[in-house]
């Protein structure tokens, strides 16, 4: 198999036909009145906004802009109204620095300036914020996360992944960027910088240190069995980077699954205690 | 002999676990059929339960004979036609081992049922976790033709129609549940199937989406020159009928002559060498 940007080439349409099927479905299903996800204005959230929108109507649709003095810009703000405005999805707009203050204040042995420790309460707070909202509403929650940064573990557990449905996890960042221009979402929000926002200026490729064309053809071919040494040499990149990216990926398993427990039981729930999700019960 | 007999192929989107459900629909489209002079109607793989049903596969087995066949024998009396759709099965003589069947039932009654051979362990598939596998390809001769029935991922392995067709059958009845990364595979395999044997081949599938996967439709019946005669829609539920002409086989099996061309030496070379694969 040859690693040239062709294999990450996905048919636009057939894929945004399938994502808004599986959201309509999934909503049907579980007798819920609409979906909320947040939108911070980057490609992944917009992108979530308006297949979803195109999937049940803006009308059910609600989008969380959920900003704090340390991270807010106004270009990523503006960029979450335009979409809304665009795909006609109902928004609500919160301040969540005075909660994130409280949080810092009532935590003891709060010591900043940890990065993750602190970044990762701002993802939960949102989290938090968003099954408020779902609850109280009767929605499902939906996250944004892709599959690059699904597979390196670049998301807060319990955070900006919890969620009932993730309609775009199995495209990498790249997949959605080829999707978010077909569904029209606007190019100045398509090429800027990813970004978590859980520090000032952050910037999510900064931090993996590799770009997404790079980094999504090394977990493609992490995903088709390829060797280590064999992605190296295909992308030209030195094999610490491939080796890196794979101990990345390996590492992260305990992110993406059930808290890990001893198999007591005849059948133990996360192991071998196997459940369809579609089980309607009147 | 039958010169020819009319299909319908039913792709139904199920109802997981709910047996009740989805023998309502399929009554539906028995009517329905019917009323569009069906002889025959084919519905997809575990179209009984949905295909997803994981755990919950030991408590919808039922046996064959069991309460499900006798209500599907019921309508195929009441509306005269011949039904084909899958189920998991409960074996009879040992009640924790269930398999993945596929039933015929003939307005007289149940004629038999085939169970899958080959069980998909792998990617999404856990099949060989639940069932056990079949070893028989049965062929019924009955008064719409002589049928064989395989299921799904049967239709990779070349040697099951083979062996059918060998039997005698004329008409293939592929039923499947396939999800639509795999639309590709067997829009091709099904027409192989067809040409290699010089038989039809009536593929149905499931539409609908079970923990996910989105099952993507598109049944189709093949005449023996690899022909599509007609196709249902992509994804969605949608019901569509064809006329099987019997007397095309013997004209196809003189232009494409695949089975007059069998070489029966090679089988043993197969044999052998499977085995030490």
């Amino acid at each position: 198999m040859l690693l040239t940007p062709s294999v990450l080439k996905i048919d636009q349409e057939e894929t945004k036909q399938k994502i808004t099927r599986f959201v309509k479905d999934y909503v049907t299903k579980t007798r819920v009145k609409g979906v909320i996800l947040g939108m911070s204005g980057g490609i992944d959230s917009s992108t979530n906004a308006a297949l979803t929108a195109l999937s049940i109507g803006g009308n059910k649709t609600y989008g969380l802009l959920m900003f704090e003095r340390e991270t807010k810009n106004k270009m990523d703000v503006d960029h979450a109204l335009q979409v809304a405005r665009q795909f006609r999805i109902r928004t609500i707009i919160i301040d969540i620095t005075k909660l994130l203050n409280a949080i810092y204040k009532s935590t003891p042995d709060f010591t900043p300036p940890n990065y993750t420790a602190k970044g990762n309460i701002k993802a939960r707070a949102r989290m938090l914020l968003m099954y408020y909202y779902a609850n109280s509403k009767n929605l499902l929650v939906s996250t944004s996360s892709d599959k690059s940064e699904m597979m390196i573990g670049y998301f807060t557990k319990h955070g900006d992944i919890a969620a009932d449905i993730a309609p775009q996890q199995d495209l990498y960042k790249t997949q959605i960027r080829q999707l978010a221009k077909h569904i029209g979402i606007p190019d100045a929000i398509i090429e800027k910088p990813s970004t978590p926002a859980l520090w000032p200026d952050q910037t999510a490729e900064q931090e993996i240190g590799i770009p997404y064309e790079k980094l999504d053809l090394i977990l493609y071919g992490l995903e088709h069995f390829m060797e280590t040494p064999q992605i190296a040499g295909q992308l030209a990149v030195p094999i610490k980077t491939v080796e890196s990216v794979k101990k990345r990926w390996l590492k992260a398993e305990h992110k993406r699954r059930m808290p890990l427990s001893p198999k007591l039981g005849f059948r133990t729930v996360g192991k071998d205690f196997r459940l369809p999700y579609d089980t309607e019960v009147e | 002999m039958v010169n020819q007999t009319k299909v319908a192929l039913a792709q139904m989107s199920c109802k997981v676990g709910d047996k009740a459900h989805n023998m309502r629909s399929m009554a539906t489209y028995i009517k329905e059929a019917k009323k569009q002079k069906a002889d025959i109607i084919l519905f997809p793989e575990l179209a009984l339960t949905g295909y997803v049903t994981k755990d919950r596969t030991y408590e919808l087995a039922e046996t064959i004979p069991g309460p499900s066949t006798e209500k599907i024998a019921k309508l195929a009396k009441e509306n005269h036609i011949h039904i084909i759709y899958g189920m998991i099965e409960k074996n009879s003589k040992a009640e924790g081992i269930i398999h993945n069947a596929a039933v015929l039932i003939s307005p007289k009654g149940l004629i038999g049922h085939y169970r899958k051979m080959y069980l998909p362990t792998h990617s999404i598939f856990e099949e060989k976790r639940y069932f056990r596998q079949g070893y028989e390809t049965p062929v019924f001769d009955t008064s719409i033709g002589k049928v064989g029935m395989i299921i799904c991922y049967d239709v990779f392995f070349p040697e099951t129609v083979r062996l059918l067709r060998l039997k005698g059958a004329e008409l293939i009845a592929c039923i499947s549940a396939s999800p639509s990364v795999r639309r590709n595979y067997f829009e091709i395999l099904t027409a192989a199937r067809a040409l290699e044997n010089t038989a039809y081949v009536a593929y149905v599938n499931l539409v609908g989406i079970e923990d996910g996967l989105q099952f993507w439709g598109g049944s189709r019946i093949i005449a023996p020159n690899g022909r599509i005669i007609i196709q249902a829609k992509y994804d969605e539920e949608d019901m569509t009928l064809g006329t099987i002409d019997y007397t095309d086989i013997p004209r196809t099996e003189t232009f494409v002559p695949t089975l007059r061309d069998l070489r029966p030496e090679l089988f043993d070379e197969l044999n052998d060498l499977s085995k030490k694969l």
